[in-house]
């Protein structure tokens, strides 16, 4: 990495504070105007005024907003993320932090199906332009991008796990052959969208000089396809792949409540609809910095995978 | 009058400016993109003629023995659901929901805020330029979907309570205030969010346009700000927002559609295609009764997969580079 890169890093790092300031306030205001506070929540039926004063003591919402949402960042800089209100024995952070771990090896497992076919499919078909089978391969995936989740689901758990008895369905922890589904589910239909990209990555390098010159030498065609053509086509897929990374964190909504598997998706579903406060704005906070994260990480990568961006810098 | 004409010849090729009519031409080659299109074009006038086409009332029961989730039949070409509503008859109202849905955000999203700002940023620059673009940096930098989820969620309650001050004092009634409401708080927290992807590609290309020789002889030739916008800038710009667009088509309507389907959205007794497959979408009942899955979903999913396509065609068209740095 250059100095000048470093510089840059540096710089966007430091704009991300104020932006996350912004959006952790509008947010904070957000939820708390809404009707209903967390006291309604957790009494629920058994609401009474008089307790719900208590707890409104209890938890700081009797006091303004404003107060409320300095308490809030003191304790966000001491890692306090505040407490649950469905989990109540448990902090916001022990809440979040397993079911991370769950989704976040769901999500990586499901980028990897998708940019494993999808970079093979989206070479294919470049090198198929102007037959058939180039629309028919990029049309195809797209069918299956088309279907969302909640109707891919139910079918194929007909399909695979009552008519062929292939799969079981059910949570027995992640590492179990109950989770294969629930991968593919969730990374097949992201191929389209990886190959419709590295299709027009590698249509964009077959017109360089040098694939010609290659030619022009007499390499082997194969060895063109794999270390002039996909190699280079690849350097844009960096921010493909960069901006797939907040969404591994942020779960999968759809694909962790219809087979039950405990992760971030389900946990945002479940907290927003009850509305369970500081793990919806811990959830959110969460996501719009890993999002600000995840683009200072693609600044980076480039400087690691494009040589042309280090020269005139240190080693990287 | 003289200066637009001259526009075409002064073109600089790097500031996509080829003839649409050519595109155009280009695309109809495409049978696939062409039957997307027809696909579209028959959604889309279904879903606005709705109470002509629909056979049935979407919300009339018929609860005698026999008559609930009957199987495809000359009556019913789609059957019937659990309250023995024609399921045909429903699919036409959910694609009328679904049609409002997509034009509300298109014309304010993509069209008022998406181009307007793109145009306004690119064009102006400076601090217009920095104000815009920071705000879209924000608001794309949020987790999308939990947000939305949250907007939806916190206005439930308070929806119910409006929804009855409508019906005590105006002639609505408490399931149209109820759905209209709803509507309008799922388009509300959808559009934020929609417009920041159009208006970066509207923006750059706006930059590259102004900076050529017809944009600086209409300047000199003393033209309003509205008038170069108008009349030079926006015709260059349109070919890649429209393909923005087309691309985003499928998930601006998709939000509605899962959110219907969690139950935030548009809920019964108006029509949404999410809270039918969320009725049909259980196991057991799709094992009985799979018609009501297939029979909601398929017109759905290939709306999706037409704007899909469409998208795909219109990007290898027109801007084969567009989704790339």
């Amino acid at each position: 990495m250059g100095p000048g890169l470093a510089g840059y890093t540096i710089r966007r790092l430091l704009w991300a504070i104020p932006v996350l300031f912004v959006i952790s306030i509008l947010v904070f205001w957000m939820l708390r105007l809404a009707p209903g506070d967390p006291a309604e929540t957790i009494l629920g039926n058994r609401f009474d005024e008089e307790q719900a004063n208590v707890l409104r003591r209890k938890y700081g919402y009797d006091q303004p907003v404003a107060v409320q949402y300095g308490k809030y960042i003191w304790n966000l800089a001491h890692l306090d993320l505040g407490v649950s209100v469905k989990y109540r024995d448990f902090s916001v952070t022990e809440v979040i932090l397993p079911k991370l771990w769950v989704s976040s090896r769901l999500g990586v497992l499901a980028l990897v199906i998708s940019f494993g076919l999808g970079i093979p499919v989206g070479v294919y078909a470049a090198l198929a332009r102007g037959t058939f089978l180039d629309p028919l391969t990029i049309s195809s995936w797209l069918l299956l991008d088309a279907i969302p989740p909640y109707v891919l689901i139910p079918l194929v758990q007909w399909a695979l796990v009552l008519k062929l008895k292939l799969f079981g369905l059910g949570w027995e922890g992640f590492l179990s052959p109950n989770m294969i589904l629930p991968v593919l589910v969730m990374g097949l239909p992201g191929v389209a969208g990886v190959a419709r990209l590295m299709r027009a990555s590698v249509i964009g390098v077959l017109s360089e000089d040098y694939i010609r010159t290659a030619r022009a030498k007499g390499l082997k065609e194969q060895t063109i396809i794999v270390s002039h053509i996909t190699r280079n086509a690849l350097l844009p897929m960096v921010t493909v792949i960069g901006l797939s990374l907040p969404g591994v964190a942020a779960g999968a909504l759809f694909v962790e409540t219809l087979f039950g598997i405990p992760g971030i998706g389900q946990l945002s579903l479940e907290a927003v609809q009850l509305p369970d406060f500081d793990v919806v704005l811990a959830l959110i906070l969460f996501g719009s910095a890993s999002f600000v994260l995840a683009n200072v990480l693609i600044d980076v990568m480039y400087a690691f995978i494009d040589p042309r961006i280090r020269v005139g810098g240190a080693r990287g | 009058m003289a200066v637009a004409e001259s526009s075409a010849i002064l073109a600089a090729p790097e500031a996509n400016t080829r003839p649409r009519w050519a595109a155009l031409r280009v695309l109809a080659g495409k049978k696939l993109a062409l039957i997307a299109v027809a696909y579209l074009l028959l959604f889309y006038a279904v879903g606005l003629a709705a109470p002509l086409v629909a056979p049935y009332d979407p919300n009339d029961q018929n609860l005698r023995v026999g008559e609930t989730r009957q199987g495809p039949s000359a009556d019913h070409w789609l059957g019937t659901d659990a309250l023995g509503r024609d399921l045909l008859s429903r699919v036409i109202y959910s694609a009328r929901t679904t049609v409002l849905f997509t034009v509300v955000v298109v014309v304010t999203g993509g069209f008022f805020l998406g181009l307007g700002l793109g145009l306004l940023a690119g064009y102006r620059g400076g601090w217009v330029d920095t104000a815009i673009m920071r705000v879209g940096e924000v608001l794309g930098g949020l987790p999308t979907l939990i947000l939305i989820l949250a907007i939806t969620a916190a206005f439930r309650t308070r929806i119910t309570d409006l929804a009855y001050w409508f019906e005590d004092h105006t002639w609505v009634s408490f399931a149209e205030a109820k759905t209209f409401l709803k509507f309008t708080i799922i388009a509300g927290a959808t559009v934020p969010f929609a417009w920041v992807g159009s208006a970066r590609i509207v923006r750059s290309q706006a930059l590259a346009i102004r900076e050529l020789a017809y944009v600086t002889a209409a300047e000199a030739m003393g033209a309003s700000t509205w008038r170069v916008i108008v009349r030079h800038i926006l015709p260059g710009v349109m070919p890649l927002f429209i393909v923005g667009l087309s691309s985003s088509m499928a998930g601006m309507a998709g939000a509605e559609v899962s959110l219907s389907y969690l139950g935030l959205g548009i809920d019964p007794p108006a029509a949404s295609f999410g809270s039918l497959i969320s009725e049909a979408g259980f196991i057991r009942t799709f094992q009985q009764y799979p018609h009501l899955l297939l029979g909601a979903a398929t017109p759905v999913v290939l709306f999706f997969y037409a704007w899909n396509l469409l998208g795909d065609a219109l990007v290898d068209v027109l801007e084969p580079r567009l989704n790339l740095r």
